[in-house]
Order: C-alpha cells, then structure tokens, then sequence
C-alpha cells in the first residue's frame, strides 16, 4: 500500500520518491502503477521526478555506451596463453607427460634414483651397523657393572647385575 | 579469424559446449557477443575505460580456465556477469589501498532546467549544457558508495528487476529498492535539481 507523505520541496502528499524510483523500475503492483499513472497526469512535482529519475539513467547509460573500448583480441590471446602455460607447469597432466617418451629410460632413472636414495640413507633405516663400544666391565662374586657408550650419539649406558 | 552477425546467433548451450571442448571459434564467439555488456558494468563499477578493458580480459581468462566448473544452473550471461562483479570488486579493493576516489565540488546551475529543454537537442548551447550535466552527474555518480552504485549499474546498464538484482549480490529486494532510491535521490541532490 502506498502511504501519502511528503517528499522533496514542492511537493505531493500522495506518494514518495521511493514510490516513484519503484514506479521508474516498473516495480509497483499493477493497481498501484495504473493509479501513479494516473496520477503523474496531474502532478507537476511527480511528474518531474519522474522524468529527473529516467534521466540520469538515461545519461548514465549512454555516458557508457560512448566510454567503453572494445578488448584487444591480440593482448587477449597472449595472456591467455601466458596463462595456460602457467596452469600447465604445475599441472598433473605435465608430470604425466614425464612418462609419455622414453618410458624405459624414465623409469631406469627413476630406480636408480630411489637406490641411491635407499644407500644414502641405509645407516638411518636399518640403524646402527655394530654393537655399541663397552667402555669398562668389572665383575666380581656377587655382581657385575657393565659401561657401555653408544656408536653414534656416545650415550654412556651404565648396566648393573646381581650375580 | 573473423566472426560474422550469424556466428553470435549460435544458441548457448551449443555455445558452452563448444567452449568446454576448447574450441578457438566457439571463444572467439563469446567475446564477440558478450564484451560490450561486460564492459559496461566494469566501467560503471570502475568508472575507468582502461581499468574496466583490463577486469573484462581477466573475466575471459578466468572463463577460459573455468568453464568446466560451469554447470548451467543459471544461463551464461549471469553466470558472466557474476565474475564480472567479482572480478570489479577485487579489482577496486586491489587499488583502494593506493587511491582514493576525488570528491570534487560539482557545478550545476543549468542542470536544473535541462530536463524541461530536452527537445532542443540540437542546439549548440544545449549540447554544451547537456555535456555538462554528463560531465557533472559522472562527478556525482563517482561519490555514490560502491555497494549503492553497484545495484545502480546493474539496473542501469542490465535492466534487472529487482529480484535478480537481490539474487546476484545475495541482498533482499527490499534492499534493493532502498539502494536505488537512496542512489537517484543523492544523485539528484548532488547535481542541485532537487528544488
């Protein structure tokens, strides 16, 4: 429902600016546009808005129609093409492509890689290659002490028995 | 390769198609037929011929990379006009932290009587008041918030009714009325024909 209030300096009790922009935007209900319609006949200060409204839209519109420029297809298609290959660096399909030629000579490489990686670090998987160094052993009637210092980190280990 | 006025007739989902098969032909299409809009709500939300040629081409490229994400719930040209915006808002931000929109005092004493004089249009005088008014209401539009300009450009340039406006940039419709008459109202004001 429309409400009559006051809009603007000379003004029209019946109807708002708001009403009016809706009524531009043929955004009112069908009984509430017949009856602005109507009105605007009538009503030099709405009918001014009106007009003030689909105006600005109109210069808006054409200002922008004169201002656009047109794309450089040329600029377009490098940067496109500057842009595929950048996806295609990083892609899946690139690593893929590694296997595509020369499969057997990739692969070769490929195990000789991880064999050279396994005896690299074959120290680190398989752990130490002999027992830690005993540094001191005495044993005597009713026990024995046993020093020991680890081959790598050379943690003393103290070990003590009763006999 | 050169498009005729028949090629743009092809239908969009011979179009997407095309495209998601990465035909050449089918891209150069796309341009063709959809630059001119694109461009139009880039330069209304950047106000810069330059800046908005450079937001379109990026919209393409980004098209280009992404078509195969395009499902078709909606048509192609909002599904454009979406990265258009995207691309416009990010592109503003992006240069915000540089620059700052200059709110210059605007002039406007002959604007007042424009609106009556508009059969006259071929009259040297008001073909000068006429640019001038363009020139005074580009200054106004220029201070409008983004957000308020953004539904402005969109009901402008695009003639969306309110509810796709509210679907596009997820506002409700009462949003929406209240963002374009607050937009022509402190346009109006700006250009002092208000009284």
């Amino acid at each position: 429902m429309i409400k009559g209030v006051t809009f603007m300096k000379k003004s029209c009790n019946k109807y708002t600016s708001e009403d009016i922009s809706r009524f531009v935007d043929n955004e009112l209900s069908e009984n509430q546009y017949h009856a602005l319609t109507q009105h605007i006949i009538h009503c030099p200060a709405c009918s001014r808005l009106v007009e003030q409204y689909r105006s600005i839209s109109d210069v808006f519109n054409d200002h922008a129609d004169q201002e656009i420029l047109k794309i450089d297809r040329t600029e377009l298609k490098q940067k496109i093409e500057y842009a595929t290959q950048n996806s295609k660096g990083t892609s899946l399909g690139n690593v893929f492509g590694f296997f595509g030629k020369n499969i057997y000579l990739k692969l070769a490489s490929i195990t000789a890689i991880v064999m050279i990686g396994l005896f690299t670090f074959q120290g680190d998987l398989l752990g130490p290659s002999g027992p830690s160094a005993i540094v001191k052993y005495v044993d005597t009637d009713f026990s024995s002490v046993m020093i020991i210092e680890t081959q790598k980190e050379q943690h003393t280990i103290i070990w003590f028995s009763e006999t | 390769m050169n498009i005729s006025e028949t090629d743009t007739d092809i239908d969009e989902q011979n179009l997407v198609e095309r495209l998601k098969k990465g035909q050449q032909w089918a891209f150069n299409v796309l341009v063709n037929k959809y630059q001119s809009r694109l461009l139009k709500i880039a330069y209304g939300i950047t106000l810069d011929r330059e800046d908005s040629r450079e937001v379109v081409q990026d919209v393409f490229i980004s098209v280009f990379k992404n078509i195969q994400t395009f499902r078709q719930d909606a048509s192609l040209a909002t599904w454009l006009r979406k990265i258009t915006i995207n691309q416009c808002l990010n592109w503003k931000r992006k240069w915000k932290r540089r620059f700052k929109w200059s709110h210059e005092s605007i002039e406007s004493e002959n604007d007042k009587t424009l609106f009556k004089e508009n059969k006259k249009k071929n009259d040297p005088e008001m073909l000068y008041r006429g640019k001038q008014f363009e020139e005074n209401l580009m200054q106004a539009v220029k201070t409008l918030p983004e957000k308020i300009r953004l539904v402005f450009v969109l009901n402008t340039f695009e003639g969306l009714s309110y509810e796709d406006i509210a679907k596009t940039l997820n506002i409700k419709k009462g949003t929406v009325s209240s963002r374009l008459h607050f937009a022509r109202k402190n346009l109006i004001n700006s250009l002092g024909i208000n009284d």
